[in-house]
This record gives C-alpha cells, structure tokens and sequence, in this order.
C-alpha cells in the first residue's frame, strides 16, 4: 500500500486537523509550501510547486485555501503541505493533505 | 669524565611548583579539560591535579637535560582550577587548559593519545575520571566533522517533522542470509524507515557479508516500491582490517544502500575518521554504534564520560550515534543524555552543572548528529521518547517491533501508528507527558496493531538505579580561576 511519509499511517486528516497543524507550521515561523503531483515517486524529490511558497507567512486559512484551490485544479493528484525553515536551510515539515478522489 | 659535579638542576621536583597555575586565564584557543581526581592518601590536590596536567602534557617524573632545550612554559598544560566535591575520598575537580600546538590538527586519535593516554594509569592517582572536554573553534575546524549532518539527511530521505523509526534485526547471531532479508522486508514494508545490523554482526560464517548485502538491498528496495517511502538498512561494514572495511562500504554503495554502519569505538578512531570521509565523498550516510563505551563512561570515578566519546565523535565523523533511551533498560541519567542530545545536534551549547556540562561549546557550523534511543523499548515509551527526542532522532525498537504477536510488519506499523499519532497530537499542542497514555487508546480504537501492541507490553519496565550520578550542588571550595 501507498503511504507516502508522515502521517500516512493516520486516517486522512480532517479540515479541523489540517487547520491545527499549519497554525503550529505558521506559528514556528516556517514558510509554508504547496506540492503536488499525479504520480508519486519514493525517489522524486521535486513534485510541482503550486504557486510558489508563501514566504509573506499568510494565516493558516489562506493556505488551506490555496489548498483547496490546488486540489480542484488538479484532482488526480496527490496534494502535500510542507515547511520551510530558513534557518536550517530546509524543509522540517511535509506531509499530504489531499489524495486522488 | 673526571669531575662529578651535576651538569644541570637533576632530581624530582613538585608538579605543583610548574603545573598548578591558578592565576592563568585559558585562552580562546586552549583545548579546556574537567577531570574528577581520586588522589592516594597524603598526596594533596593540588599536586595531584597538577601531576595530572604534566603527564597529559610535557611532564615527565624527573628531570631531563633536554627539558632546558624547550620552551615548556608554552608547550606545558596548567591546572587552572580545582573544585573539591566534599567527598571522604576527596574528589576533586580539577580544570587543566592545554595549548593547542600539543595536537595534530584533525586528530582525535592524537588528542586520546595525549589526554587520556599514561596519565590514567598514574601512582599518585586512585582514579581519574574525564568529565568534559572543550574544543576551541580553531581546532575543530581542522575536523570534517558528520559526512552528511541531519538536514542533508533528511533531504536525502524525503523525511520531515517526525523522530525516524529503526529496528535492529534479531536473533542478533545466526539467520541465513536470505531469512535476514525475509526479516528485514517484513519491518520496512510495515512502516519503518530503517532497519539494522547488529554490531556484532560483521560476516561469520553463518552469514557472510557479501551474501546479507545482497538480500537485505533486496528487501530495502522491494519494501521502497510497495510503500512509496525512501527505507534503508544500516549495513555494518566493520571488518578485521582497513582495506576489508572499504571494500564492503563500496559494495553498499554499489547495490545502492543510503546508509551503513560501523562501530566507532572498537574498530578505533584513525579507521572510523577513514570511514567518514569516504562517505562524505560518496554521498552515503554513517551510522555509528558504540559498542564496549560502558568500559570506559560507566563508572562514576574512573574512565571518561559518555558526553566526551560523543563530542570525539562529532569531530571524527557520524550522522547517527547511539545514546541510550532514558525510559529503557539501559543505563543513562535523564539530565546526562539530554546534555549529549545537545552537544550531538546545537551548534552552540553553554556549561550547565545540572546537567554535567562544564563548558560552553560553540561547534562553529559542524554539521549535527542524529542521537538514536535504542535498548529495550516498546510503544508505551513513544510519548515519552518523542518528548524527550524531539523529532530529529532515530528511534529504534529492536524486540518492540519483532516480538509483535503477529509479525514484523504489524510491530512496524503498531510503531508507526503511535509514533505518528504522539507527533500530531504534539503539534496540535497536547501535552505528551499528561496526555500520552490517552493518545495511545485513541489511536489503538482504530488500528488493531497498535491496539496488540500495547497489550503484549502493558507492564514490561526495566528500572534499576543508575550507577552514575551527577554533581548537580555548586562546590563548596572554589579554588583558581572560573
């Protein structure tokens, strides 16, 4: 079975939990990210960026937002929320938000 | 020669009268030491922290003609500083500043040759413990330091905002080759992220290296394309020699391992620093056990603490290092290994007694190391060891993942689910401490293998008192320089 990273092993989060969990990326400071992509790879480090990332930090209901938008544009696809931490120089938080209906 | 009159001042003079300097200043560039001294009966500390500077540096018992040639007053280590702990066999503990000429750059096979070399072995001395160790920045920058550091790691892996999950695969001593694959297979398609040799598995003849190689990539790679997830198996490349460890480290790239392992402390540290360089030319991760490290960090009184093996690591080299659990069976006082956890993974850490620090290390961008929490531990632990952890560490369950009562995969998952459902909950703001055996029953409500799992193991705790203790009470006698 397709797992795909963390939290893949939870059942699909709700709207409420997705909401909680980008206030805790946001509320770190860290940058969020959209990412989607139609065929996921375990070796594929890059999926399509949605936009870019939101470096202005926007409130947690933008990006759920964007979220959506992402997932109407592209319904095949999986769709991942991920965290940029400009002091580590990386990624610290990814994980999908959204499968193929 | 006819006329017997002494050429030059021979004979046996006091270390103190030259060692035991508590007017000096250490400097920016001294490598700074704490020592816990045990002395013999009747000799006082002073001597004794001062004898313990001159054998780790240019002290010999007598003196030599030669002495006369050099400039010992530059080269000579001082005993700055001596803290007397109150104890009836009078502890101390005493500060000694070494200049930074007395150490081959980038050598900590050097650096344990001068500082923990003869000078533990000393009459004068009952016991002699190496408490701590501060690098000054100029030196650690002639070290590599960790081939990749966590960040790369991560990038490597594809795997972000949770502690990692390893297993060690058991029975340590005996599986075929393939049936190890079997095992192997079985934990990573159930959710890990790593599975692992055992240290004492090199290639015997029950199983060769090349053939556990071969079907454990196998494995890796099977359990890669089912699950959608980068998996790795720390293959253990320590071998007899030099050369034979090589070999196997390029034969794991070859079939496309990310990651192997090697054994720091008895393979000896000339042969780890090697490694590490290597595998910061290719691209492949370290994992370092640390087998035979109670001989030496045991005991309060005698040897050198685990917090200094950990600090020579990260200067010769690993991405990963065992650490001890805290909550498992194993030995380690809590406030200790957090203080290792710190010096494993900040770049800038200030002395804290509490927690047996005695220095501030400043790491001047050394990359980090992952500390793994390994040793009798099973998912009634998780909310305490991702507290504790934090999410960059690898936490490993060895007969917490194999022992499930329905196999491997199921004890993966069963680690999966908890580890996953205790980093959720802690994001959303709960409280793992308070909150953590309800996190559990919650997620156990819908995944049966989590709900096993915690059943199998409701009442297995290992608690026996530590053998090691720290000085947490600020020192009565302050004596030299702070």
């Amino acid at each position: 079975m397709m797992r795909m990273e963390t939290f893949s092993y939870l059942p699909p989060l709700t709207e409420d939990e997705i909401r909680s969990q980008v206030r805790n990326l946001t509320r770190q400071g860290l940058i969020p990210g959209i990412e989607y992509s139609a065929a996921p790879q375990p070796r594929d480090s890059y999926w399509t960026l949605w936009k870019l990332p939101f470096v202005e930090r926007p409130a947690p209901d933008v990006v759920l937002a964007e979220v959506d938008a992402c997932a109407a544009a592209n319904p095949q696809a999986h769709v991942k929320l991920v965290g940029y931490d400009s002091a580590r120089q990386g990624q610290v938080v990814s994980f999908v938000v959204r499968r193929p209906a | 020669m006819a006329d017997s009159s002494a050429l030059f001042a021979a004979g046996v003079k006091d270390y103190r009268d030259t060692y035991w300097q508590p007017e000096y200043r250490p400097l920016d560039t001294d490598v700074l030491t704490a020592f816990r001294v045990t002395p013999q009966a009747g000799v006082p500390i002073e001597e004794a922290g001062a004898a313990v500077a001159a054998e780790s540096s240019t002290g010999t018992w007598t003196q030599v003609w030669t002495d006369h040639l050099v400039d010992i007053a530059r080269y000579q280590a001082k005993c700055y500083r001596i803290d007397d702990l109150g104890s009836d066999d009078r502890q101390a503990i005493c500060y000694i500043a070494y200049p930074l000429d007395l150490f081959e750059e980038g050598s900590v096979a050097n650096v344990m040759s001068s500082i923990v070399g003869n000078v533990f072995g000393f009459k004068a001395l009952k016991a002699l413990r190496l408490e701590d160790m501060r690098v000054p920045v100029a030196y650690l920058k002639t070290f590599q330091g960790p081939p990749n550091g966590i960040q790369v790691e991560r990038d490597r892996l594809n795997k972000y905002g949770r502690p990692l999950l390893g297993c060690t695969i058991k029975p340590k001593l005996g599986l075929s080759a393939r049936n190890y694959g079997r095992a192997v297979y079985e934990a990573l398609r159930g959710g890990l992220d790593f599975t692992k040799d055992d240290e004492n598995i090199n290639s015997q003849p029950f199983m060769r290296w090349g053939d556990r190689f071969d079907f454990v990539m196998e494995a890796v790679k099977k359990a890669e394309l089912e699950s959608g997830e980068r998996k790795g198996h720390y293959l253990n490349v320590s071998a007899p020699t030099v050369e034979e460890t090589f070999e196997r480290a390029e034969y794991a790239k070859a079939l496309g391992s990310p990651i192997i392992m090697h054994d720091y402390l008895t393979a000896g540290f000339a042969m780890h620093q090697s490694l590490s360089h290597w595998c910061r030319r290719n691209g492949m991760l370290l994992h370092v056990h640390r087998a035979m490290h109670a001989v030496m960090d045991r005991q309060k009184n005698h040897g050198i603490h685990f917090r200094v093996l950990a600090k020579w690591l990260r200067m010769a080299g690993g991405d990963h290092l065992h650490v001890g659990t805290v909550v498992g069976k194993l030995e380690g006082d809590r406030a200790s290994t957090l203080g290792v956890i710190d010096l494993l993974r900040l770049d800038r850490i200030e002395a804290d007694p509490s927690r047996g620090i005695y220095f501030d290390q400043d790491w001047a961008s050394l990359p980090a190391v992952m500390p793994v929490a390994s040793g009798g531990i099973h998912v009634h632990h998780m909310p305490d060891l991702v507290d504790i952890f934090g999410d960059d560490s690898v936490l490993q369950f060895g007969g917490g993942t194999l022992g499930h009562p329905w196999g491997n995969a199921a004890g993966a998952t069963a680690n999966r689910v908890a580890l996953e459902a205790c980093v959720k909950a802690r994001n959303e703001g709960r409280s793992l401490v308070a909150e953590g055996p309800a996190i559990l029953r919650e997620a156990a409500a819908w995944s049966p293998e989590l709900r096993v799992a915690m059943e199998t193991w409701k009442s297995i705790t290992f608690e026996f008192d530590t053998v090691d203790t720290l000085d947490t009470a600020v020192p009565a006698a302050l004596k030299g320089a702070s």
